[in-house]
């Protein structure tokens, strides 16, 4: 049996608008925030759930990390069912908010953390065991004796992170931990969860807008929208459907037109070059070079994917999110 | 003529965002009617014991207004104190006009409306209790448009008063130490804690002649016929001074200040 | 005995880091002062005008007014999590951060939040009980301290339970806090003074919903020798159990709106 199965999950949300004037009542509206999602995740996984804004994402985590009773459906995390285990439950598992804090804003981080031992009743041997490993690990040796509110937000990132995990959870959900860091913590960053994935078979489920992370860290994504999974398999296969387009840009000798290109392309000018985006189905790159050419003497040409940022929105607007 | 157009328009914003709070006006109301009854219950059960030169009618209608007009002693431009401690202040100091009398405005729409939402049902509710519970008619009819005319002034005072406040906040940004003192000065010296009528008689000579003593205890004193109206034109003399030392305090205040946000560059 | 350790451990901390901020620590617990020392001058003055209340002398008032004051600021001070951080933790989704630790959710709540500037309020009510306790010339028994401990450890968890009801309204996002504050607020100001003193609904609502006439006023009465309503001296120390009670339901009351909460998501 896997580790996490949730099978046909629901949960409505009844929003309340606010009062309008001369209306006594409030009107209620409906909102299906998942529809019945089903997937399973083996111990040790690393997956990326993805979607956008409003897709049942964080209803997901919710529900899976017991803060939320879904309205139908079941699932089980460990064999224990979140939202009726849920002190049980929460003792295995470790949840990042990425723009939420859990560690106490004035006070030095060690502080936070001996106080996340009493509440967790960690043992103190294998507190400070586990301690030693995490501040190596996420480089915070330096920062214990430090209030959180004069860590950057990098600082802070790694910080939560130990915070979360220092009961050794055997599942950690991460909720856009990347989200306003810069280059290097967010490779700090996801160096660390595949050590600490790779050490300890915690298992992981991320969600994230950003697609590095993603590509980085995920062997498995999921894509969430409008309350139903869309997608399940690996990156390769999910950028393979529709990464479609390649690009081109190129700069003539001198000033020269682009020819008439064939249906389906586009083509915008970029400095003193061009800039084309073609299928390659349609028509295939050595007719478009020979084309290209055609016009005059080339001096530069770079050809790429596409980027990968466009691919999800392109994804996103096929499956009509 | 364009720039009171501007102070006006200030005034409006924050009376229609006063407005959006009904919900909580309600309870507040309710609330304060319940801090009212408790109020003149004990009152009652003093005077029984040992009644005093002024009747218990004085008293009760003296709590009452106090009530009443609660909203207009309490600070509570939490938006501002906000702007102020985050330094998105600045944003107001580029706009050309003079900041003190926008945000003169601006309280001034906020006491006004709060206090007149709030007054109107409960002095209603005042009037309908009996007598020697509720509140009492004013002395004669020229002692109610005295006393109008004197509520008028002790506003233009308060808000004065709380513009010399956001001041000093401004100089000391952490400041709710600060505040919370100045707030209860003005809670215990305008007679709202304990009728200053009710403080020892030698007290009350000084104490009213203070700033907080022109906010409501003088126009109550009026209304309830205690200082008659031959003692009106002193009175309403003592609060327009004190409105024009304290107005012309608070600006000096603000111009200081102005002058080193500006120099800072916020 | 996890928990009581976690407490201790939690107040330590937070007590550090409110200490991070010393100037304003001190600015506001002086503040603190001067309000509760401003509520005891008009105790104060009022004995200073009317001598005494029905049958009660200064040193009675004063010992009233003394456990009123140390029980409230003391539930305020170390519960301060139910009595004022909650509402802003429903709000920033913290709950959900309490939700996600193996431990209950109101030994959380009432973990994350002190008021120590209350200490000086707390010393006020206890120099007020002290002075009481001399000039009304009470003489202190095993019995009578027992009845003291219990009115105030209990007169707490009636306290901390009335603002659980804050609490709940919260949760099912009811809006109208004020009407819960006549209750808390109204209650402490109310009962400063003996119950006696009230008229008979104000009476009721002290004893039967709101019972602080049975947590404060018949032990303190006892303590003093003038039994309330001459009721007999075991009363003393059954009736501060109804605050156990007021506790304990609206602890349900809570659970009952966290499992709202976890149903219906924020």
């Amino acid at each position: 049996m896997s580790y996490i199965t949730v099978t046909d999950l629901q949960k409505t949300f009844t929003v309340r608008k606010k009062r309008e004037k001369g209306h006594l009542t409030r009107e209620k509206t409906l909102v299906q925030a998942l529809k019945g999602v089903s997937f399973s995740v083996e111990r040790g996984e690393l997956v990326g759930y993805i979607g956008p804004n409003g897709a049942g994402k964080s209803t997901t985590v919710k529900i899976l990390s017991g803060i939320l009773t879904p309205d139908g459906g079941q699932a089980e995390v460990g064999g224990r069912i979140p939202w009726q285990q849920r002190k049980e439950h929460v003792r295995h598992i470790g949840v990042v908010f990425g723009q939420r804090s859990q560690l106490w804003w004035d006070v030095p981080i060690a502080d936070s953390y001996a106080l996340l031992k009493d509440i967790y009743q960690v043992p103190p041997q294998q507190h400070q065991k586990r301690l030693n490993e995490l501040t190596e690990a996420l480089d915070l040796g330096s920062l214990l004796r430090t209030p959180l509110r004069l860590l950057s937000l990098g600082q802070r990132m790694r910080a939560e992170l130990c915070g979360s995990l220092l009961h050794s959870p055997e599942l950690l959900f991460l909720d856009e931990p990347t989200i306003g860091l810069d280059a290097v913590s967010k490779l700090a960053l996801r160096d660390f969860l595949q050590f600490e994935n790779r050490q300890h078979g915690t298992t992981i489920l991320l969600t994230t807008h950003d697609m590095e992370d993603i590509a980085a860290l995920c062997s498995r994504v999921m894509v969430l929208g409008h309350g139903s999974k869309l997608f399940d398999g690996s990156l390769a296969d999910l950028l393979s459907r529709y990464d479609t387009q390649r690009i081109i840009s190129l700069r003539y000798d001198g000033d020269c037109a682009l020819p008439p290109l064939p249906a389906g392309c586009e083509s915008i000018r970029e400095g003193d070059g061009y800039r084309i985006t073609y299928a390659p189905q349609t028509v295939p790159t050595a007719q478009m070079l020979s084309l290209l050419q055609s016009a005059g003497p080339i001096r530069e040409l770079t050809a790429q994917p596409q980027n990968i940022d466009h691919l999800i929105a392109d994804m996103y607007r096929e499956m009509d999110l | 003529m364009s720039r009171v157009k501007a102070y006006l328009s200030a005034f409006r914003m924050r009376w229609k965002m006063e407005l959006q709070y009904r919900g909580a006006v309600i309870g507040g109301v309710l609330c304060q009617m319940f801090f009212g009854l408790i109020l003149v219950a004990l009152y009652r059960a003093l005077y029984a014991g040992k009644p005093q030169a002024r009747p218990i009618e004085d008293v009760v209608t003296y709590v009452w207004l106090q009530q009443a007009f609660f909203r207009m002693l309490l600070s509570s431009d939490g938006d501002l104190m906000d702007k102020i401690r985050t330094g998105s202040i600045a944003y107001d100091l580029c706009r050309p006009l003079s900041l003190y009398g926008y945000y003169y405005a601006r309280i001034m729409a906020q006491k006004l409306l709060g206090s007149l939402l709030r007054a109107a049902p409960m002095l209603l509710f005042a009037a309908l209790l009996p007598r020697g519970w509720g509140m009492a008619l004013p002395s004669s009819f020229p002692a109610l448009l005295v006393a109008a005319l004197a509520v008028g002034l002790g506003l233009l005072c308060v808000c004065a008063i709380e513009n010399i406040t956001m001041a000093f906040t401004m100089r000391t940004l952490d400041s709710r130490g600060m505040q919370a003192m100045l707030n209860l000065l003005m809670m215990t010296l305008s007679g709202n804690i304990l009728p200053l009528t009710l403080f020892p008689d030698a007290w009350q000579r000084v104490i009213t002649l203070l700033p907080y003593a022109q906010l409501l205890d003088a126009p109550i004193r009026l209304y309830t016929g205690e200082w008659a109206l031959w003692q009106a034109p002193r009175v309403l003399l003592t609060q327009g001074a004190w409105t024009i030392i304290l107005l012309a305090l608070g600006l000096m205040l603000w111009r200081k200040n102005q002058k080193r946000l500006v120099l800072q560059g916020g | 005995m996890g928990t009581v350790k976690l407490y201790l451990k939690s107040m330590a901390m937070l007590l550090k880091s409110q200490l991070e901020y010393p100037a304003s620590f001190l600015m506001q617990t002086l503040a603190q002062l001067i309000m509760e020392g401003g509520e005891f001058m008009a105790v104060i003055l009022i004995v200073d005008r009317f001598d005494h209340l029905n049958q009660w002398t200064p040193g009675d008032l004063f010992f009233f007014f003394g456990v009123m004051s140390v029980t409230f600021y003391l539930t305020e001070c170390f519960g301060r999590g139910v009595t004022g951080a909650f509402p802003s933790m429903v709000r920033m989704g913290q709950l959900d951060t309490l939700l996600l630790r193996p431990r209950g959710v109101l030994t959380q709540v009432l973990c994350s939040a002190i008021d120590p500037r209350r200490i000086t309020c707390i010393a006020v009510g206890a120099a007020a009980l002290v002075m009481g306790s001399r000039m009304s010339g009470i003489q202190w028994t095993f019995l009578k301290g027992i009845a003291l401990a219990e009115s105030i450890l209990l007169g707490g968890m009636m306290i901390l339970g009335l603002f659980l009801i804050e609490c709940v309204f919260c949760v099912y996002s009811v809006k109208s806090v004020e009407m819960v504050n006549a209750l808390t607020y109204g209650g402490r100001s109310a009962c400063q003074y003996p119950i006696d003193v009230y008229p008979r609904p104000l009476r009721l609502l002290f004893t039967v919903v709101a019972p602080f006439a049975l947590t404060q006023h018949v032990p303190a009465a006892y303590i003093l020798g003038k039994p309330l309503y001459h009721w007999p001296a075991w009363t003393a120390f059954v009736c501060p159990l109804a605050g156990g009670m007021v506790f304990a339901i609206m602890y349900c009351l809570f659970r009952r709106a966290l499992r709202f909460y976890r149903s219906t998501g924020s």
